[in-house]
């Protein structure tokens, strides 16, 4: 355990230093390429590197994650901006690959499918600055950032670093710490290996249906989601406690251990084309794991739905992702009214307790769910 | 390797001292018992195993975990975790295992070669789940074109259901000591290669063990309980009953009654009959999976007959096996008694040079033992009835060894009683009519490997049980297991 977090801090200092020793008098200063990969959890995995000034640079852009990322460079200080301005892009954007035409973006790399790989060539200018850049497909700008920063001097501590996502480096941290450390050694592994987070679990899980399937996240966040409906049924904060269920052979349920901060409703919360018509049949597929997570597969009224779900960052939150097969008509998702649960979505508009999607942007999209309740700590 | 190797060394000095020790013979001389390691931190409660087609061995363990030993390198690796209480697994390829788990049949497969499983897929999941713990889903077995069947357990009358089921529930079928709330519990199912679902057979009350013989008919055991006088192995024929009435309200044009208010009269009617009956106390508590020696002699001497892997003692039984008037039934032996044997034995299965594999499971509190162990046959034939037929007047036995005849002529050699078990609503039950069968005539055939039995009666309907203490083969070796129980449901007319 100790040893896979060691490697894992090593492996990610070395991956920055490597960045940096590209700008080590060794290499030319005129022909610099940084490779900076799309991975799972919205995010690149290089937040920052460093070029002198006039270095041209190369930017290669790998997409390692199951979902479309593009890179937008932007004049320093602009990037919300130019999240904003690919927002607005409305219909548009998918055919200008979310790239807004603004004397802000400073080059870019068109969107690409899972796998693809991109680049782009800038040249730093003589004085130094920090340019940010950025995805700007809906819904990633706003956490899945990074900073290029032309200068010769040494960077500032990457804590505190304001140009690179806060919630990445939380994420980052989650990550090793809790991944890696955390679980088992508070805990002894009920198994014949450590336990890594995320981990899933089908069990007997009180307030759901009998085909639950429990998951804990690396931030030690766990939710129950419902195979037999299909849909997520509660989150809490805290782990879960199978050692009854597995004890007792089936007789007694598994425990939430830690404080249920979001439960839904009694509705599937999906409805294709009348908001008011429940779909006849759900059915459940199974689920694909792509780093430890579950993309959730089922199909509404022949519909196909793929869900992930992963934490918003470090408080009480998830991000659920959604894509879809394609549909003829708008799609709407029960925002379930809750005192202490904000919803946000990475597309549609939001009707009173309704996401309103166009068949478009119904095919990819993202509700967050944030709870205003601080965490127990 | 080099624990087990001392523990083989252990065993091997016991059986020395218990053969100077005492002059009978043990199941030890001939067959070799070995403990498989497992790693550290594994609840070793084993659910289903199957060899996969390079020779690894995988196995599904109480706590969701689906792991591979590498038999060669002794080595353990993960391969799946996450599963609920998976009870049963067939390997497809080197990379893909259906499993049966509690929410559903789901092939479980690694897609992209790293050797880890990342695809969870639902075959079927179109049965239903009250919540009521004892609701354990079996199988699958495949058939030889390539279906699978399942077996869906009752529910226990010792737990409640959720509020919120899977399956349209329907409430005739819920009272009971044992009971079928959700569509299909007490039923086995067929599975197609598409996963579309037809409901098969019904009637079960603990369908645990799944099975084909070597010509390709299906078997289950149940356990004794209610409806149950004692423990069974059914031959399952499509659209048939077997005996526990809850789950009769699946079936389709049963009218709208409690099944349990039916007169016993007419649901005895109904019914199959079992191929054997385990003798509660005698022969199995709770027979688990039968298995076909497909070994082709690997094994010993008794290929193509099938055993049945036994909970609650340190055996594994034996099934002779014919078909009669149309009906398969039989006779069932103690194979495999003690010598280092655990309890528990859950499942078997024969892997690569025809050494017998068993996995054990104590479900956590209940009785039995857990772990892995391997039987291996050393080359030695033991002194055992091979086979057991019922001719018009009685029962023919055959040897393994020529018989020394001058034991084997002797009536009082063949202490034959007879006994039946009540089809009731009650928990188990006692022996009825329990009566000697007093031995007629014996005739020991020109080679002297076959005995005849002429018995005084023979009545269907009965167990007939034999212990055959006094024969031995011409070198003095006595039969190692003695007590044979043959089900006779049918005569033999002619």
């Amino acid at each position: 355990m100790r040893i896979s977090f060691l490697f894992v801090l090593l492996g990610w200092l070395h991956g920055s230093a490597c960045v940096e020793a590209a700008v080590t008098p060794t290499l030319p200063a005129s022909d610099t390429t940084i490779t900076i990969r799309a991975v799972m959890g919205l995010q690149y995995d290089v937040v920052r590197f460093a070029v002198k000034p006039n270095t041209r640079v190369r930017i290669v852009l790998q997409n390692a994650d199951d979902m479309a990322h593009n890179l937008v460079l932007t004049k320093p200080g602009k990037r919300p901006e130019v999240v904003n301005a690919a927002l607005a892009l409305d219909s548009k954007g998918p055919a200008l690959n979310y790239i807004p035409k603004t004397a802000s973006v400073l080059g870019a790399i068109q969107v690409l499918s899972p796998g693809a790989q991109g680049e782009l060539i800038w040249t730093a200018p003589a004085t130094e600055g920090v340019f940010p850049y950025v995805c700007t497909y809906p819904g990633h700008g706003f956490v899945m950032f990074g900073a290029l920063y032309v200068t010769a001097k040494p960077l500032p501590p990457l804590k505190g670093d304001p140009n690179v996502p806060e919630q990445a480096l939380q994420n980052q941290e989650a990550a090793q710490t809790a991944h890696h450390v955390d679980y088992t050694d508070r805990r002894p592994s009920p198994h014949p290996y450590p336990v890594e987070l995320p981990v899933i679990y089908r069990t007997f899980m009180p307030e759901s249906g009998p085909a639950a399937i429990v998951v804990v996240l690396p931030n030690e966040q766990s939710y129950c989601w419902d195979a037999g409906v299909c849909r997520l049924r509660y989150a809490w904060q805290g782990y879960v406690d199978n050692s009854e269920q597995w004890h007792g052979n089936g007789k007694r349920l598994s425990k939430v251990a830690g404080d249920v901060y979001y439960r839904t409703g009694s509705e599937f919360p999906i409805r294709l084309g009348d908001p008011g018509k429940a779909p006849k049949e759900v059915l459940y597929k199974g689920y694909q794991v792509v780093d430890r997570y579950p993309h959730f597969r089922y199909t509404v009224d022949g519909t196909e739905v793929t869900e992930i779900i992963r934490a918003a960052g470090s408080g009480n939150g998830l991000v659920r992702e959604f894509r879809m097969g394609p549909v003829s008509d708008d799609v709407f998702f029960t925002l379930e009214p809750h005192e202490e649960i904000e919803y946000t979505a990475s597309a549609g508009r939001i009707e009173g307790n309704l996401l309103r999607l166009t068949p478009r942007q119904a095919r990819q999209f993202t509700i967050t769910i944030k709870s205003q309740k601080t965490a127990k700590l | 390797m080099i624990r087990s190797g001392v523990l083989f060394l252990a065993i091997l000095w016991f059986s020395a001292v218990a053969i100077a020790q005492s002059a009978a013979d043990s199941i030890c001389n001939y067959y070799q018992i070995e403990n498989i390691p497992v790693p550290k931190g594994l609840l070793p409660e084993v659910g289903g195993m199957d060899f996969m087609p390079d020779g690894r061995l995988v196995a599904c363990f109480h706590r969701g975990e689906i792991m591979i030993y590498n038999p060669v390198t002794r080595q353990w690796k993960l391969f799946a975790e996450g599963l609920h209480d998976p009870l049963g697994l067939v390997a497809v390829s080197n990379s893909e295992v259906l499993v049966m788990q509690r929410p559903e049949f789901t092939r479980v497969k690694d897609t992209d070669e790293n050797g880890i499983a990342d695809l969870y897929e639902v075959v079927t999941d179109r049965f239903g789940l009250s919540g009521n713990y004892h609701e354990f889903n079996f199988g699958p077995v495949a058939d030889q074109k390539g279906d699978y069947f399942i077996s869906l357990n009752l529910a226990s009358g010792l737990g409640g259901t959720f509020a919120e089921v899977r399956g349209r529930p329907d409430s005739l079928g819920r009272p009971g000591r044992m009971y079928s709330y959700v569509p299909y519990r007490g039923w086995i199912m067929k599975v197609d290669k598409q996963g579309n679902l037809t409901p098969w057979a019904m009637g079960f009350r603990s369908p645990n063990g799944l099975g084909f013989d070597t010509r390709g008919n299906l078997f289950v055991s149940d356990n004794q309980g209610d409806w149950l006088g004692t423990s069974k192995l059914y031959h399952v024929q499509k659209d048939k009953f077997y005996g526990h009435p809850s789950s009769l309200v699946w079936k389709e044009g049963f009218p709208d009654i409690d099944p349990l208010t039916l007169p016993v009269a007419e649901l005895d009617k109904m019914r199959t009959e079992a191929a054997v009956l385990f003798p509660q106390g005698i022969m199995a508590n709770s027979p688990t999976q039968p298995l076909s020696d497909t070994t082709n002699g690997k094994f010993g001497p008794f290929a193509g007959q099938m055993l049945i892997g036994e909970m609650n003692q340190h055996r594994i039984v034996r099934l002779m096996l014919e078909t009669v008037d149309g009906q398969i039934q039989g006779a069932c032996v103690p194979f495999f008694d003690k010598c280092g044997l655990r309890m528990g034995n859950n499942r078997m299965v024969f892997g690569p040079g025809g050494s017998l594999w068993i996995g054990q499971n104590n479900h956590e509190a209940w009785t039995g033992d857990e772990g892995l162990q391997r039987i291996t046959w050393t080359g030695k034939v033991p002194m055992e009835v091979q086979e057991m037929h019922i001719t018009k007047k009685g029962f023919d036995l055959t040897f393994t060894h020529p018989v020394d005849k001058k034991l084997a002529v002797r009536p009082e050699a063949y202490p034959f009683k007879r006994y039946y078990y009540e089809y009731h609503q009650a928990y188990g039950s006692r022996q009825f009519d329990l009566q000697p069968v007093p031995v007629k005539k014996v005739k020991v055939s020109r080679d002297r490997k076959r005995v005849s039995v002429e018995l005084a009666e023979m009545k269907p309907g009965y167990v007939y049980e034999l212990n055959v203490t006094g024969v031995q083969s011409r070198e003095g070796k006595p039969v190692l297991n003695t007590l044979i129980c043959y089900t006779v449901n049918k005569l033999r007319k002619s």
